[in-house]
């Protein structure tokens, strides 16, 4: 859109690309119809509900970018460790407990989702890990990954079958990039998939006691992989972040075993799903967003466009749409009560979405001047750590896509597109696109 | 033996530090001490654009100029974004910065 017709639809108060608002009564975030297509209910919420007791899912749904911040930056009132421990495996939690004591090594809670300073204590050995002048360096690597995961769509199209952009490429090339980074040989796809699907789904408040078995086998099957390769690293040391975690010293003395497992299963599973979620998001809206795909052409040879297109896009489609907080104590809320040990849901898709922060939010509009306030990676200490390389990947596919493929479209009618039954991520969980060969 | 930096927070309040360690970001200075605006949340890199501060003009020649992948992580703020601007977990204390003062952009 040009210029002047933004700031002439932000004089009449009203933008091309709205939602539309919805009704609340009696709808709950885990509604099939509104995890599909989530961004009426959020704007609802934000402008009726801001702080909304969603009874289905027992929580307080907190949709305001101004709250979300709030909630984000005062993590010791609205806590992780807490959020965390009461919502994992929920209803099961005993059982799963011992399953994963008796066939997978140990329980190991998530040290990364403690409260400060017990989280500060691990943070200070990841932030390292991932800075932007050492994704960097790793830029050439991650090409040469994407053209071979090119390559592979190509010739899979060239024989005439149907090519999945998430499954053939999004995954694959998320798991082969941090594969690589922890310095675990290539993984299969469909054992890392079903693996973090078992770790998400703890946290996702959907599984039924034969589901939450299946899901306890997986992660015990995962730890023990994990235990294995930090053992062999314990009596070789080698140049991978695995190593660097069996032999890392926090300030007051050594990381303990489980804890370092718990890290290790931390970096395999929150990099995967997001990010292929973000890849599966750009190509879908390559697929279907004639003007944004126009967009990025424009874009691909200014690394400054590319680099705010990519922005732009984990605004507008934010992988993670939700994740769990608990209250400590009684507190306000944007007006709102809420009780101690409250549980607290905080949408940053809908914080992304905010038409108090960004002008018709709707609009893939690259030109923004506070990209940077979007908090799809979340705001204050538990920020992602991965940002950097998720931005690297999601950078490099949308800049080799664009080179290589053209014409990118759905081979399946829009409707048939369905996300995972998760209300963490918003996952694409299949698709088939066609396109025409550029290069 | 240490230096001295003053962070001059967006609500005009001075902080002065006597005697801080070199070799650590101005950003760990700021943070561990409560400087209001300073909240490093990617714990210095250079990812986040929460330590955001502008150089004053007497110490822009002795910080120096951001690098390529400072100024793609500032751009991300542009609206806040000046010629001094400077992410603070990118500038690492040394002898030549003793007495730096620096002015905290207001938050995000
Ligand atoms: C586009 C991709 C990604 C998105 C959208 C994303 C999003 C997020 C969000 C929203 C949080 C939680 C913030 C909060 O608690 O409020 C988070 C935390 C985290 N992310 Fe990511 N992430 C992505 C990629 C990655 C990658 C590639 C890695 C690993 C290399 C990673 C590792 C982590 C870890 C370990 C945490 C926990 C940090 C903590 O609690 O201190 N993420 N991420
Ligand atoms: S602390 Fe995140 S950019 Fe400086």
């Amino acid at each position: 859109m040009e210029a002047g017709q933004v700031e002439a639809a932000q004089k009449t108060g009203k933008c091309p690309m709205g939602h539309g608002s919805a009704s609340l009564a009696g709808v709950s975030m885990t509604d099939p119809q509104v995890m599909a297509a989530p961004g009426p209910f959020y704007q609802a919420l934000r402008k009726d509900s801001p702080v909304h007791y969603d009874a289905k899912l027992n929580m307080w749904l907190v949709s305001r970018y101004d709250d979300i911040v709030t909630v984000l930056r005062d993590p010791l009132t609205y806590s992780d460790k807490h959020g965390y421990a009461a919502q994992y495996a929920s209803g099961f939690f005993e059982e799963f407990k011992q399953i994963l004591e008796r066939d997978g090594g140990g329980f190991f809670p998530d040290v990364i989702k403690d409260d400060p300073p017990a989280h500060t204590r691990v943070r200070r050995l990841m932030d390292k890990a991932f800075t932007a002048h050492r994704v960097a360096t790793l830029e050439p690597q991650i090409t040469a990954l994407v053209n071979k995961l090119i390559d592979q769509l190509v010739a899979k199209a060239g024989d005439g079958q149907v090519v999945d952009g998430v499954n053939d490429f999004a995954i694959p090339l998320t798991i082969a990039v941090i594969c690589e980074q922890l310095g675990f040989g290539q993984l299969s796809a469909d054992k890392v998939k079903a693996w973090s699907q078992a770790v998400t789904a703890q946290i996702g408040r959907m599984q039924n006691r034969e589901q939450m078995l299946a899901n306890a086998a997986q992660i015990c099957d995962l730890q023990n992989f994990i235990i294995a390769e930090m053992r062999a690293r314990e009596a070789q040391p080698r140049e991978d972040m695995v190593s660097d975690l069996v032999h890392a010293q926090t300030e007051d003395g050594k990381l303990e075993f489980g804890e370092a497992v718990s890290l290790v299963r931390a970096m395999i599973i929150a990099g995967n799903d997001t990010t292929a979620s973000a890849i599966g998001n750009l190509i879908y809206v390559l697929a279907t967003q004639p003007e944004v795909a126009k967009t990025l052409q424009e874009s691909v040879d200014d690394d400054r466009l590319l680099n705010r297109f990519v922005e732009e896009l984990l605004r507008i489609e934010p992988p993670v749409r939700a994740l769990a907080k608990m209250t400590t104590k009684e507190v306000e809320l944007g007006g709102q009560k809420l009780p101690e040990h409250a549980h607290v849901m905080v949408l940053y898709a809908s914080g992304n979405d905010d038409e108090t922060q960004f002008e018709c939010p709707r609009n893939f509009d690259l030109n923004r001047t506070n990209l940077g306030k979007h908090v799809a990676f979340g705001v204050g200490v538990h920020r992602c750590i991965g940002a950097s390389l998720s931005r690297m990947e999601i950078k490099v596919v949308a800049r080799e896509v664009v080179r290589r493929l053209g014409d990118i479209k759905l081979a399946i009618p829009v409707d048939q597109i369905t996300y995972a039954p998760t209300v963490a991520v918003r996952t694409i969980e299949r698709l088939p696109i066609t396109f025409t060969r550029r290069g | 033996m240490g230096v001295k930096v003053t962070f001059v927070q967006a609500d005009g309040v001075e902080k002065t530090f006597d005697d801080v360690a070199t070799g650590q970001s101005l950003m760990e200075v700021g943070r561990f001490n409560n400087v209001e605006g300073i909240m490093g949340d990617c714990g210095g890199s250079c990812a986040c654009a929460t330590c955001h501060v502008y150089v004053t003009p007497e110490w822009q020649a002795a910080v120096g100029p951001a690098d390529d992948i400072e100024v793609a992580t500032l751009d991300m703020v542009s609206d806040l974004f000046k010629s001094n601007s400077r992410l603070c977990c990118q500038i690492q204390l040394r002898e030549e910065l003793n007495g730096i003062r620096v002015v905290v952009a207001p938050s995000l």
